[in-house]
């Protein structure tokens, strides 16, 4: 029954960031009616880009919100409980630590994944060139795959942190990274974030296997750091 | 079968190097309701956390239902035959009364549809409410169910009856009286109502700083522990506080009161050879036990 509560505590934050790339989509139909207009000499290519930057922003905000929430540091109400929330309850249950992980951690992975794959899909949709369903395929799997090294290293925040800063401290240590990857050479060859764009390989090139390992190590790495923090944790 | 339910033997647990629980033991019988009594910060928290696996200890042991508990899979198996209340009665503010009785039945082979239903109608607790929109004392109430109907054989409570109203609270007590005495349940809860203690409990454990002060049967430790007031002529000599067996003194002008347990009739002549002009002896109520004991003086 743990995936019965971490869907209950995940699926608003599915929605939300669902309702926001809706919202993404639709933002350029929007425009005219608030007096925008985009200039008559706009490529297509142009707004295209645009709506893919959003897109991989959004892959690094989806994996950041949907790990928040059940591994540490659950919600409460209860002004004088401290941070552990209701941890409590859910540790007088027989389970695991190991396992609320597994679970919630697998939910978590399992929505950013739906949330990516639907974002990729609608980039590629909207591509001016037009994209075969392989090469849909192969992007749309690289980006998950890229994505889970940022939605793991949330889940380890979520376990050291509170709810409160993990999102911040997530995407502060991906700012970090991003600097990082345009000083060295080797940072930017495995990265993460440039194997989720399609600006750093476009889909012609041949499958980027250095960031897509390197996402999926970097992401068992921060789950097996995770699971260490929440077994040690005291509450 | 074994007889005493918890064994917490040497137990020690400090937070950033200040103790709050120093060697503390502790045997909890079976079937016994046993009021965990103390001041705030004295370690009862602690100690249930430590029986939980929500903590590490330092040091000690713990036993439970006669295993060891010393790993996380001996700790599941004794959680499956535990309920819990905390003292905060936090729920997961994401369920309705109904989706949290749905989610915590599956972990509990033995959970009993005849309790839940039989609670849920006595707390008249409305089935489709979000937690967040109940009351405390409404958590409360669905906290005990859920702790309640788990069919555990064990109960560890922290303060389980904060939040309700007086009626409730008598309810609440009377439903766990009749637990221990219908199902042999044993129940071990924190309290700061020693009046309710005094109500249901038949074992009490008053912890101080840490440290076990008083441990035992509560009508062998009323019949054990005698109050002896003294009043003299001038302040009370100083060789009183050299007597042997007092557990506690507390001198106020020409009075002195004494707690002692044991050879009271003992003491009682050595204070006489003191030459008191009035020397009374009387039983003790468990809150005189209690302030005597926590108060340090």
């Amino acid at each position: 029954m743990l995936w019965y509560k971490a869907w209950l505590e995940t699926r608003w934050r599915f929605v939300f960031m669902l309702g926001s790339i809706v919202l993404l989509w639709f933002a350029p139909h929007f425009l005219p009616f608030f007096g925008f207009r985009l200039p008559p000499g706009v490529l297509a290519s142009r707004i295209w880009m645009a709506v893919h930057i959003g897109s991989v922003l959004l892959y690094i905000v989806a994996a950041n919100f949907l790990a928040g929430s059940g591994v540490n540091s659950q919600t409460t109400y209860a002004v004088t409980s401290g941070f552990h929330g209701s941890m409590l309850f859910t540790l007088s249950l027989p389970v695991s630590r190991r396992r609320l992980l597994l679970v919630r951690a697998g939910l978590g992975a399992l929505l950013t994944g739906v949330l990516v794959a639907v974002m990729a899909g609608y980039t590629l949709f909207q591509r001016p060139e037009g994209v075969s369903a392989l090469q849909a395929l192969e992007y749309i799997a690289r980006a998950i795959a890229c994505t889970m090294a940022v939605y793991a290293l949330s889940v380890l925040m979520a376990c050291v942190l509170d709810e409160m800063w993990q999102f911040y401290a997530a995407c502060f240590c991906w700012i970090a990274f991003y600097l990082l990857q345009s000083r060295f050479a080797v940072v930017s060859w495995v990265s993460p974030l440039r194997g989720m764009t399609l600006f750093s390989y476009p889909l012609t090139a041949p499958i980027p296997w250095a960031p897509i390992v390197a996402s999926l190590a970097l992401a068992g790495v921060f789950l097996c750091a995770s699971a260490l923090v929440l077994q040690r944790k005291e509450y | 079968m074994n007889d005493i339910i918890i064994v917490a033997d040497g137990l020690s647990k400090s937070y950033d190097g200040k103790p709050a629980l120093r060697s503390l033991h502790l045997e909890v019988p079976r079937g016994s309701i046993c009021g965990f009594l103390g001041r705030n910060g004295a370690g009862k928290t602690t100690t249930l956390k430590l029986l939980l696996g929500m903590l590490r200890r330092d040091s000690g042991s713990i036993r439970l239902f006669g295993e060891p508990v010393d790993s996380e899979a001996s700790s599941i198996a004794a959680r499956r035959r535990v309920g819990f209340v905390s003292e905060d009665k936090e729920l997961y503010p994401f369920m309705t009364v109904d989706q949290m009785i749905r989610f915590t039945r599956p972990f509990f082979p033995g959970w009993r549809r005849d309790l839940e239903e039989k609670y849920l109608d006595l707390f008249q607790l409305p089935r489709k409410k979000a937690v967040p929109k109940l009351s405390k004392g409404m958590r409360t109430q669905l906290m005990l169910l859920l702790a309640m109907a788990r069919g555990a054989e064990l109960l560890l409570m922290d303060e389980p009856t904060s939040g309700l109203d007086p009626a409730m609270t008598e309810d609440v007590l009377q439903i766990l009286a009749d637990l221990a005495a219908s199902d042999g349940t044993t129940i071990f809860f924190s309290s700061h109502q020693l009046a309710e203690v005094e109500q249901i409990c038949d074992r009490v454990c008053i912890i101080d700083q840490g440290q076990v002060v008083v441990d035992g049967v509560l009508d062998d430790l009323k019949s054990d522990y005698r109050r002896i007031l003294l009043v003299f002529d001038g302040t009370p000599p100083r060789e009183l506080a050299g007597l042997a067996g007092i557990d506690h003194l507390r001198q106020r002008g020409r009075t002195a009161s004494l707690l002692a347990h044991g050879d009271v009739d003992g003491l009682v002549e050595r204070a006489r050879l003191l030459g008191p002009t009035s020397l009374e002896v009387r039983p003790v109520t468990l809150k005189e036990l209690f302030l005597d004991h926590v108060r340090g003086e």
